[in-house]
């Protein structure tokens, strides 16, 4: 087990690869009541079209990643959750993009809800029956998701972006897609991506690492596993041209909504773990500087109407795609699309980008970065995404301290690229 | 430790090491008010976006982003009889940014945003107020796009139909935005700040010494104490209140409010957590287990309560068509529980849900300002973890069956959407 002791924030982490493949972090909290466990598997929504050699990849139905986390927990003995209950714990589960991540929090019983943990996310039980009874159950959710103004703002967005890759897929799937799934797909999907190699397991809280780690061993020595195998995915090929450069829905809103999409380049990334997450940070920086609530940019308009307390943009980055959104409420979402396209486009001279303002929200980022460490959800959240390689959360502070103007420029003239831009428009419903 | 800075100003300091952060929160506590809560909440949007000193936005955030990007926001609640308005920072404690001034930085910048607001004579900036009312009218409006929560509101105003102040929510209605004035809501402003009485909580890895004599410092003045009950009741009716409304949706939502009768200063109230747990507070509930899971008649049925105003609502998303049969099985899930069926082994279930619940709100720095908050309001409610334990081992299934048969349905709302030609 690998210590590594974090001077200035304060944290000790211990690692291990066991020798089934499985990677597992702990990190001991020892003012807290709470323990927080969470195992993921590098396997999310994306995942589609996979296997083990090219010429015999297998393609399966929509949702199923979504559809393979709410069937791990129903069991032949009852209802995983229950378990948790009855130990006094809570658990819950939730599938991205590109990770499917199961967890507990709990203040007694650790060792317990660890096993239950453990044990229940490696041992599926699939019927056609229990397979067709949750069919009825996800198609709510799914309907659910078809009323929220704002998911479909952001899915507004990646369809445009992404109308190949299955990025552009609802994770749930359609109420069509899933009508398609069989218990042997979800096996297919659960011995390809559930297996040790592929997963991880974060647990945070009230612990003694040493016992912990004699628990977990305890655990996955007595189980049998085949040879980890490289597993192959599969994604359309998409390029610039792909992108639809505009479209628009109609919902009941109150406002209407606008969205600007920018594709990024996969192949321009550093592939360097540490120059990645420099550059991921260097252009969240550089957008501050352009839009954040601190940039002259913003006042200007806000002042003037064209964007409210809801505009915002996130920098999206993670296994197999990489794209920026800048999106909030508008009387004029045309006027406020164009404003933001001219200011990405004029990076090279923009005044706001200059070192008083780089050094201002550095502060501001370290800050807020010390904050999200009160919060054990964020730390095993962000430690299980693990796209920066041997650098981690806990080297960000140094990561920050580190960027220049300079990396800041190139990171955006690397990213911003017209050609790449999409916009997505939410208008009220007219009424009758 | 709690001290009173001037007559109805109080300091309560909360230490512990838990935390690489600081959070303060000032509350400003009023009896609730419909003719106020609107300009309350308009209030709010003004002093967390500018002051005198921060005139433009972009100024008031850069002076956040110096504090290492302090997080500041206001907000405006209501619990029982009583209006609050709070306003809470959280910064980075100073030892882990070698800044050793960060805390008084912090207090003085409080200071500017509560006694030094962005006013010209006797009336906010008349730029912003307007930028910042039709941005409150707007967001009022698009409460109603998120449907669980139109709802709720809407449960809300047919249970307390026959209350004026408790019926609509606690940020208020846009048709009390649309005529304010600068100048009568800096009257908000001064009613607030003198005569509402104010909770100061600090809670951190901190000294109470240093906080006290920062906050000693602060321009507060006296203000004669009110007299409110905080517990909000009403007479139990024999006539059910029930509400239509179709949009065009693709889920539906059936909401029903009940009568429980239990306030947080009664010994019930433990009892009451432990029938919600049973009722529909958990996974192991009789809602979730029967009306999603074993039916799958819905996405979510969820039920919780408020020991402030004696009311207890569930929650369901279903599909329309279902709406008779969703009803049929939420009351056969209640009577259940007047019939006192439930498992020795549920019931020690939910104990052990309440007692995870409550070991993990000693966790949070917000749920500890709240304890502190209803400890110093509703006196003898303050429980040890202990007396907490013992009094949760103490419920029985007879206390779960007696409270259950004293809940009376009194609302039923249904949000369906629109009939369709077919």
């Amino acid at each position: 087990m690998n210590k590594k002791v974090y001077q200035q924030i304060n944290e000790t982490l211990y690692e291990e690869v066991l020798d089934n493949g499985l990677t597992v972090y702990l990190l001991p909290k020892a003012d807290f009541h709470k323990t927080y466990g969470l195992f993921s598997t590098n396997y999310g929504s994306i995942d589609n079209h996979f296997g083990y050699h090219p010429d015999d990849l297998k393609q399966v139905p929509d949702g199923i990643a979504h559809f393979l986390e709410h069937k791990l927990f129903e069991k032949e003995d009852g209802d995983v959750f229950q378990k948790f209950g009855q130990q006094g714990a809570s658990a819950n589960a939730f599938t991205s993009f590109t990770k499917t991540s199961y967890l507990f929090s709990a203040t007694d019983q650790i060792q317990k809800n660890l096993m239950t943990l453990l044990d229940f996310v490696q041992a599926p039980y699939f019927t056609e029956e229990t397979v067709e009874k949750e069919k009825g159950i996800i198609g709510q959710e799914i309907q659910m998701y078809d009323d929220d103004p704002n998911w479909q703002q952001f899915f507004g967005i990646i369809k445009n972006l992404y109308p190949k890759h299955p990025l552009h897929i609802d994770i749930a799937g359609t109420v069509t897609s899933i009508a398609d799934i069989t218990a042997e797909d979800l096996y297919l999907c659960y011995n390809t991506f559930y297996h040790p190699s592929n997963m991880v397991l974060f647990i945070v809280g009230n612990i003694d690492p040493e016992e912990t780690m004699t628990w977990i061993k305890e655990n996955q020595k007595d189980k049998d596993f085949p040879e980890a195998k490289a597993i192959i995915r599969q994604f359309p090929a998409e390029t610039v041209a792909d992108i639809m450069p505009e479209s628009s829905m109609q919902m009941p809103v109150t406002r209407a909504k606008g969205v600007l999409g920018i594709k990024g380049d996969l192949d321009k990334l550093p592939t360097d773990g540490r120059e990645l997450l420099r550059f991921k940070n260097a252009l969240n920086l550089l957008f501050q500087m352009l839009f954040g609530n601190t940039s002259a940019n913003y006042l200007r308009l806000y002042d003037d109407s064209i964007i409210d307390d809801t505009f915002g943009f996130e920098v999206n980055l993670d296994r197999g795609f990489y794209f920026a959104d800048f999106s909030g409420d508008s009387e004029t979402p045309q006027d406020m699309l164009a404003e933001i396209e001219q200011i990405l486009l004029g990076i090279g001279e923009d005044p706001e980008i200059n070192q008083a303002n780089l050094d201002l929200l550095k502060k501001k980022m370290l800050g807020k970065y010390f904050q999200s460490l009160n919060s054990l959800e964020f730390i095993a959240n962000q430690f299980t995404q693990s796209l920066f390689g041997d650098t981690t959360l806990f080297d960000l502070p140094e990561v920050i301290q580190s960027i220049t103007l300079a990396d800041v420029k190139a990171a955006g003239l690397s990213f911003v690229d017209p050609k790449a831009f999409s916009r997505f428009y939410m208008y009220p419903t007219e009424t009758k | 430790m709690t001290i009173e800075l001037k007559k109805g100003v109080r300091l309560t300091v909360l230490p512990t090491k838990k935390y690489k952060t600081i959070r303060i929160f000032v509350r400003f506590t009023a009896p609730l008010n419909v003719a106020q809560t609107a300009k309350r909440t308009l209030l709010t949007s003004m002093l967390e976006t500018t002051s005198l000193a921060y005139p433009t936005q972009t100024a008031f955030s850069s002076k956040l982003a110096e504090l290492y990007g302090a997080s500041f926001g206001m907000n405006v609640n209501k619990r029982g009889n009583l209006h609050q308005i709070n306003a809470a920072m959280s910064l980075v404690n100073g030892k882990y940014v070698a800044d050793p001034t960060l805390f008084s930085e912090a207090a003085a910048f409080l200071e500017q945003v509560l006694f030094h607001p962005n006013t010209q004579g006797d009336a906010f900036d008349e730029k912003n107020f307007t930028i910042e009312k039709n941005n409150l009218i707007s967001y009022m409006k698009s409460v109603a796009e998120d449907k669980q929560a139109l709802a709720s509101l809407a449960l809300q105003e047919l249970y307390f139909a026959n209350d004026a102040h408790q019926k609509y929510p606690s940020f208020g209605r846009p048709e009390d935005l649309i005529d304010v004035t600068a100048a009568e809501l800096y009257q908000t402003y001064q009613a607030m700040l003198t005569e509402d009485q104010i909770d100061i909580f600090v809670i951190g890895d901190v000294e109470e010494a240093v906080i006290q004599t920062i906050f000693a410092q602060l321009p507060f003045t006296d203000r004669a104490d009110k007299e409110t009950d905080v517990f909000y009741q009403q007479p139990v009716e024999n006539v059910i209140r029930e509400k239509i409304v179709r949009e065009p949706i693709t889920q539906a939502k059936l909401n029903l409010a009940y009568q429980t009768g239990v306030y947080y200063d009664q010994e019930d109230r433990i009892a009451l957590m432990v029938f919600n747990g049973l009722f529909g507070g958990f996974p192991h509930s009789k809602l979730f287990m029967n009306v999603r899971e074993k039916a799958s008649l819905a996405y979510y049925a969820s039920s919780a309560i408020d020991t402030f105003r004696g009311y207890l609502s569930v929650q369901t998303g279903i599909d329309g068509k279902n709406r008779d049969q969703a009803f049929q099985l939420i009351e056969a899930q209640l009577q259940s529980l007047q019939q006192g069926e439930v498992t020795a082994e549920e019931l020690a279930q939910t104990k052990a849900m309440l007692k995870n619940q409550y070991l993990l709100s000693l966790d949070n720095p917000q749920a500890m300002i709240e304890t502190a908050y209803l400890n110093q309001w509703v006196p003898g409610s303050e429980m040890t973890e202990d007396t907490f334990m013992q009094r949760l081992e103490h419920v029985s299934i007879a206390d779960v069956k007696r409270l259950a048969q004293q809940v009376h349905l009194q609302a039923m709302f249904f949000l369906d959407k629109e009939a369709t030609h077919e």
